[in-house]
Parts: structure tokens; C-alpha cells; sequence
């Protein structure tokens, strides 16, 4: 018998499970073929090996993760319905599910609030009222009047007010120092505002003299 | 159905906190007695009963993951597997047929041909981390548990042994576990890999013989 032949065999004769004649086939082989004694000795040292190991087993979250899982997956009516109504649920099944309704419920809110905004409410809605024209119209009406209304919001805050006050009463005092600037510059040459000797020069003769010649008038 | 998609989630985290796994019974036994076993359960599964849900789940959880964690030999990898094992049950167990095979042998071929969709999907990133990075961690790992005198415990035994396994092609490594670790019969094996018989002896003869020499490598046989 050839090895090739004898393969089969191995698998078995290395488990034990094969009949007495095909045991003593494979023995008899073995005694002639060195290669498929050394087949047979790794194939049980393997073997040996691998029955030592323990059992693996799964961590515990992984059975609550499965179960939790089997809900979304176990259609208990899908067994039960059948022809067109089944048809009919097998279209809807998506649309059912929680985060389709979810999802519809924002669609919806973010459609309402911008309809609101826009100045569009469905009662008095006509035809004529989904032109686009009227449409930006009405959206752009409504953006203006939206944004005056922060803006007088803004303007009315007490913070605001008072920062408009100070800034106010900041730039009047400048525009008054300015004036008051302007109005000395100009009349330092005439009118002094000062006495003579303010400005740390003694007074010639012509200066002192007129002061004297007054005074004799009097 | 709302209602029952509403209370659901309830009812079985409740019961999966106190859930046990099924006692450890060989994927063999199963598969030989599944004709009768699981058959009433599946029909049970496409009305929509949740409790055969559960039975099927705690019955096979054991060993879609035993089958996962000895392919991959990691952890995390073998949940993601298994979740997606499951998954893949839920949505086409409707495509499931009692005459062409029994259930055990058409989740197995299920989560082996998952299996093998991950190892191909990982391989190019295998390919991309150098190979010098991955070999000494694991060899390392290996030599640490050899012991002088070929004894191991268990869980060393265990260790070693995934290390020993990934050195295996997939053909012999899936090979080897479903026969050796899985129990599963040689006609099964066929079934599952769709592959006669004599090639499964010689897949598992070489996937063996592969294996002693890595372990002896290893120090862990004489």
C-alpha cells in the first residue's frame, strides 16, 4: 500500500477509531515507511497537545450583547402576515423602525421652524404663496424685520445704554477741551490771562510804564 | 409590534444578567442530534419568539466564539465575529434549509466563511505592519511557557497553542480546529468547507504534523 492511499487511514489510526484489519494495514505500513511513522508521532504529539487545552470560553458581555441585539432583528409578525399585507409591511419595516421617526419628528420641526421664520403659516396658505418669488419675498421680509428687532434689543440693554452714555459724555468733554484749547491760542497774544511777571521775565520799560502813567491819571 | 419592540430590551437585559451559557456540550453532539434539536427552535426563531432567540443564541454563543478566538487568537477580534456571526443569522436564517444539512453545520459554514472574509480583509494590514514586529512578541510568548520537562497547565497549554495555530495556513488551521478543538466529524467538515472528505485527512494530517513541529520549536515537546 502506498502512502498516498494510507492517508485516509492516518487521521483515524492516530484517534484510535479504526476496525482491527485496517489497524493492522496501517501498522504493517509503518514498519516499512519511516516517513509516516514520523507523520503518525507528530500527528498524536499534536493531538495530545490540543485535548490539554481547556475549553474556551466567551466573556459574559458577549451573550448580553447577542441578546440585546435580537430585537431589532425579530420580526414577530413577519411569520404570521402574508400575500399583500405582508408585501405592504415588508415596505413600511424601514420606515418603522425608531430612528426613521426620529429622524421624520427633526425633519418636521426643522421644516416648521423655518417656515416660521419665513412668516408661513399652513392655515392660510394658498397656491400663489409657494412661488418662489413670493417665497424670497417673505423670507426676506421677514430676515429685516427679524434683525431690526435684535438691533432695537441690542440698543435697549442697560449695559449698552450706559457705555453709549460714557462714550457720549467722554467725546463732549474732548470737543470742550478742543474748544477751550483753541480759544486760549488765540487770545494768549492780546490778553494775557496771566500777570507779567507769571511768565518769569521782569517787564521792560515800555510794558511797566502805561501801569504807571495810569495810576497817575487816577 | 411597536409594543413589542418597547419592552423587549427590558426583558432581555434582565434575563441576560442572570443568563447562563449553555452547558458545555461537544459542537458534534449537537450536530448529530440537531435534526431534532434545533429544527423546532428555528421554525420557533422565524414566528418571532424571543425566548427560542435566546435558547438559540445561549446554545451556539459558546461555540461560534470558541471557533472565532482559536482563528483569529484574539479577544476582541472573536467577539466582533461572533456579534457578526449572529448578526449574519438574524437577518438570513429564513435562507436556512432543514434538507441540505443540519443547522449547526450551516452556522458553522456561516461563521467559517466570515472567517475567512476577515482574514482576507486583515491580511493586507498583516502585510503592512512588518513582520518583525509581530514574530518576536509571539515567539516570546511562546518560549516563555516552555518548560523544561513538556509540562504545561491548561491555560498555558492554551496559549501556547493559539500561538502555535496562527502559524498554520488558514486551510490547515480551520482544518485542525474544527476537528480538534470543535469536534466535529470528518463528513461535516466536508460539508462546511465544501470539500470531499480525503481532503479534509489530508488537511488535517498536514495541519497536525505542522503543528508538533512549531510546538517542538517551541520547547513544549519532546
Amino acid at each position: 500500500m502506498k502512502c498516498a492511499e494510507l492517508e485516509g487511514l492516518i487521521c483515524d489510526y492516530v484517534e484510535a477509531t479504526l476496525s482491527a484489519v485496517e489497524r493492522q494495514l496501517v501498522e504493517a505500513h509503518l514498519q516499512s515507511c519511516e516517513a509516516c511513522r514520523a507523520l503518525v508521532r507528530d500527528a498524536r504529539a499534536a493531538l495530545a497537545f490540543t485535548r490539554k487545552a481547556p475549553p474556551v470560553e466567551p466573556p459574559p458581555e458577549l451573550l448580553t450583547r447577542l441578546l440585546f441585539l435580537v430585537p431589532s432583528h425579530c420580526d414577530p409578525g413577519a411569520a404570521q402576515a402574508s400575500g399583500a399585507r405582508a408585501r405592504v409591511a415588508a415596505w413600511f419595516r424601514p420606515i418603522l423602525q425608531p430612528r426613521f421617526a426620529m429622524g421624520m419628528a427633526m425633519t418636521i420641526l426643522s421644516v416648521s421652524i423655518v417656515a416660521r421664520v419665513a412668516g408661513i403659516t399652513p392655515r392660510q396658505l394658498t397656491p400663489t404663496d409657494l412661488h418662489p418669488a413670493r417665497v424670497w419675498q417673505a423670507v426676506d421680509d421677514k430676515v429685516h424685520r427679524v434683525c431690526e428687532r435684535v438691533r432695537k434689543f441690542y440698543l435697549s440693554l442697560r449695559l449698552v445704554y450706559e457705555i453709549q452714555t460714557q462714550l457720549h459724555e467722554w467725546s463732549q468733554q474732548l470737543r470742550e477741551q478742543d474748544a477751550a484749547a483753541a480759544a486760549r491760542d488765540s487770545d494768549a497774544p492780546v490778553l494775557p490771562s496771566r500777570g507779567p511777571e507769571s511768565n518769569g521775565f521782569p517787564l521792560s520799560q515800555d510794558q511797566a510804564e502805561p501801569k504807571a502813567k495810569g495810576g497817575t491819571k487816577q | 409590534m411597536a409594543v413589542h419592540s418597547m419592552t423587549l430590551p427590558a426583558t432581555i437585559l434582565r434575563d441576560a444578567a442572570r443568563a447562563t451559557l449553555a452547558p458545555t456540550k461537544r459542537l458534534a453532539d449537537r450536530v448529530a442530534s440537531s435534526l431534532d434539536q434545533d429544527l423546532p427552535i428555528i421554525e420557533r426563531c422565524l414566528k418571532g419568539d424571543e425566548a427560542a432567540w435566546e435558547h438559540l443564541i445561549k446554545s451556539y454563543t459558546r461555540h461560534v466564539y470558541a471557533l472565532c478566538y482559536r482563528f483569529t487568537g484574539s479577544g476582541s477580534e472573536a467577539q466582533d465575529l461572533t456579534q457578526e456571526v449572529f448578526l449574519r443569522v438574524f437577518s438570513t436564517l429564513r435562507s436556512f434549509r432543514a434538507g441540505q444539512g443540519t443547522f449547526a453545520v450551516w452556522l458553522t459554514r456561516l461563521a467559517r466563511n466570515l472567517l475567512i472574509d476577515h482574514y482576507r480583509r486583515s491580511k493586507l494590514q498583516r502585510l503592512s505592519d512588518p513582520l518583525e514586529e509581530q514574530l518576536p512578541k509571539l515567539e516570546d510568548q511562546a518560549h516563555a511557557a516552555s518548560r523544561t520537562d513538556h509540562l504545561l497547565a491548561g491555560r498555558e497549554a492554551s496559549e501556547v497553542l493559539q500561538t502555535a495555530l496562527a502559524k498554520l495556513s488558514p486551510e490547515l488551521r480551520e482544518t485542525a480546529i474544527l476537528r480538534d478543538l470543535q469536534g466535529l466529524e470528518y463528513r461535516e467538515i466536508a460539508a462546511v468547507l465544501k470539500v470531499p472528505e480525503g481532503t479534509v485527512k489530508s488537511r488535517l494530517n498536514r495541519g497536525r504534523a505542522e503543528l508538533a513541529r512549531t510546538l517542538r520549536r517551541y520547547g513544549v515537546l519532546p
